[in-house]
């Protein structure tokens, strides 16, 4: 009878990590071996989800450990294990690393276990465990008043938007009388229904910094350190697409106007992002704003509740968040300015080219990983016959290759930035970075391969 | 006659929650603040005791009015060097009033649109017993999932409030 439940060793083994990790003063080796440790568990625990295979729904119906979620708990378990990875090698900004990757793993497991999510109450408590371990990684450096300040500021919105996310949970539970999706019936709820979906909904909004409910994003990612934001706007952004695709599954057949709702926040997601991107220069700045856009690309392929789209939507988190960690995580090594990564040819040309790789990938140019992303959410929102939106996609992709380019111009053609120190060498930083480069063309290679195991069939 | 009472009950605790809450809101010493949201915390208590949810409203009581709103005072006390510190300018925002009576509004005539119409209630309410045992079966794993979020509060507590360096 207990067999069953070795599906849920990955998460399991990312809790016990974290908590191995907490102790991390036990260790041989102390702080740095605790970051170690905690990327090898992660690493186990990606190839565990991998392998683990699927089943249907488990513990009463709350959790249902299916295709979409072994895809979104390997690429949890595996980024979280790079990033820890790198941690490990280059080590947090003037704090210990130990704790971060403690509440780092915390963090993947709660995104894990959301993946799953098939009842409100499990979403609810997962998205909390997901989230929670994000505002201390936001506020990392203790002494640093400013960072804090925007810690403080991303806790309390983040606490608004869940508490309204309760609020529309309650009146989904006042009308069906369960908390299961399966249960959800809101057939016949008229404006309640709509209002409880749409109010839940602003939580999960605001936590994947979809406009108009992205201010927040901005302001907290650049008062945190880079290596933070690197994890905060990745990895949890995984877990958000996938719970929000089994929730929107659920209710959209009840509750009409679904599609026009999220099709309008994605193009506004898509618009507001891709241009108030284009005159940053601070890359965690710019890195925000292309999170928005991003998320509006997601939601293109959320919105026509399809399984293709909800594929294509997951598939995209992936191909979006590997770029996007690399890219924060070598702000990190070279400073989070625009100009800070002058010349960055020059003095690392390896890092510099990978750079290319992901900026190019963000932007959609195969053969890389966000091509087919692109390509498949692009496809999915056309067979629902939102064509306005696809061509708005198209439009704004082409306008984000302009603030991307200007990262690439910068880094080939720009300024040396004054008073540069050298890195020293970091070889599990640098080996963490290479996964990631690798990754990226690998996705774009296996991407048809990776998206029938999501069952994905493009029509 | 039940039916009259119970009305009137929930009429009096209503009032009295809507009261602390906006009390709370409007009050320029944070003290009084967090008397009035004592105040409206036992109002919402006594609203689960009609609801017939005696646990939730016993632990209601005790976590909320008694725990968080003492803590807060704790804080007020260990925060504020004068007492003159505690009295803060009201910011009266009007968009903000305009948006609360839209919100109230729309949710107003959403249930209003709903109507009636209320899920089969049983007989009587389940007991502490009945919650217990769901809680350790059914909800077993939110309830252990709970645990891990208050784990991280305390790591996050211990992080931000720890001087020492690595």
């Amino acid at each position: 009878m207990l067999s069953g439940y070795w599906i849920f060793a990955p998460e399991v083994i990312i809790v016990v990590g974290a908590i191995i990790a907490l102790f991390g003063d036990l260790l041989p080796g102390r702080d740095r071996t605790a970051a170690y440790v905690g990327a090898a568990i992660a690493a186990l625990a990606a190839v565990l989800a991998a392998t683990g295979g699927t089943a249907g729904p488990m513990i009463f119906g709350q959790v249902e450990p299916d295709e979409i979620a072994r895809f979104a708990r390997t690429g949890i378990a595996a980024l979280t294990a790079v990033w820890a990875l790198w941690v490990a090698g280059r080590g947090m900004p003037d704090e210990r690393r130990r704790d971060a990757v403690a509440l780092a793993l915390f963090a993947a497991g709660g995104g894990m276990l959301l993946t799953m999510a098939e009842d409100l109450i499990i979403m609810y408590i997962a998205l909390e465990l997901s989230t929670m371990p994000a505002y201390v990684l936001m506020g990392y450096r203790r002494r640093d008043v400013p960072g804090l300040e925007g810690a403080l500021k991303y806790f309390l919105l983040a606490m608004l938007t869940s508490i309204i996310m309760l609020y529309g949970m309650s009146f989904l539970y006042g009308i069906s009388g369960s908390t299961a999706f399966v249960e959800l019936t809101l057939e016949g709820s008229g404006m309640l229904g709509v209002l409880g979906v749409m109010l839940t909904l602003v939580g999960l909004f605001a936590k994947m910094s979809a406009a108009p409910f992205h201010y927040w994003a901005p302001d907290a990612y650049a008062g945190a350190p880079a290596v933070s934001v690197a994890f905060v706007s990745t990895v949890p952004k995984i877990a958000g697409i996938a719970v929000m695709a089994r929730l929107l599954h659920a209710v959209a057949s009840d509750v009409g106007g679904l599609v026009t709702i999220m099709a309008v926040v994605a193009a506004a997601s898509m618009l507001l992002g891709n241009l108030a991107a284009l005159p940053q220069s601070d890359l965690r700045r710019l890195m925000a704003y292309s999170g928005v856009a991003h998320t509006g690309y997601l939601f293109m392929a959320l919105a026509p509740d399809t399984a293709a789209g909800y594929g294509a939507a997951v598939f995209y988190t992936i191909a979006y968040a590997v770029p996007s960690m690399a890219i924060m995580l070598v702000a990190a090594e070279e400073g989070a300015g625009l100009a800070d990564v002058g010349k960055l040819a020059a003095r690392r040309p390896l890092v510099a080219w990978s750079m290319v790789v992901w900026l190019v990938s963000l932007i959609g140019i195969p053969p890389l990983a966000g091509f087919f992303g692109k390509l498949y959410v692009f496809g999915s929102a056309l067979n629902a016959g939102l064509v306005w939106l696809v061509v708005l996609g198209v439009l704004t992709s082409v306008v984000s290759a302009g603030y991307y380019f200007r990262v690439v111009r910068e880094m080939f053609f720009g300024e040396e930035p004054a008073g540069g120190v050298s890195l020293e060498r970091a070889p599990a930083a640098s080996f963490a970075l290479a996964v990631m480069a690798v990754a990226t063309v690998a996705i774009g290679i296996g991407a048809s391969p990776l998206l029938a195991a999501l069952g994905v069939v493009l029509g | 006659m039940a039916e009259t009472v119970n009305g009137i009950a929930f009429a009096i605790l209503a009032g009295a929650a809507i009261l602390g809450a906006v009390g709370m809101l409007t009050t320029r010493n944070v003290i009084h603040a967090a008397f009035w949201l004592l105040e409206s915390m036992i109002a919402v208590g006594g609203l689960y005791l009609l609801l017939q949810a005696e646990y939730l409203a016993v632990v209601h009581v005790l976590v909320y009015a008694g725990a968080v709103s003492v803590l807060m005072l704790f804080v007020i006390m260990l925060t504020l060097r004068r007492r003159e510190d505690s009295v803060r300018p009201v910011e009266v925002s009007v968009a903000g009033a305009v948006m609360a009576f839209v919100f109230g509004g729309v949710v107003f005539a959403a249930i209003a649109a709903y109507g009636d119409r209320v899920a089969e209630m049983p007989e009587t309410a389940p007991d502490t017993a009945a919650l217990g045992e769901l809680l350790f079966t059914r909800w077993a794993l939110p309830f252990e999932v709970a645990s891990l979020v208050l784990l991280i509060a305390l790591v996050a507590a211990v992080w931000w409030s720890r001087e020492d360096k690595r």
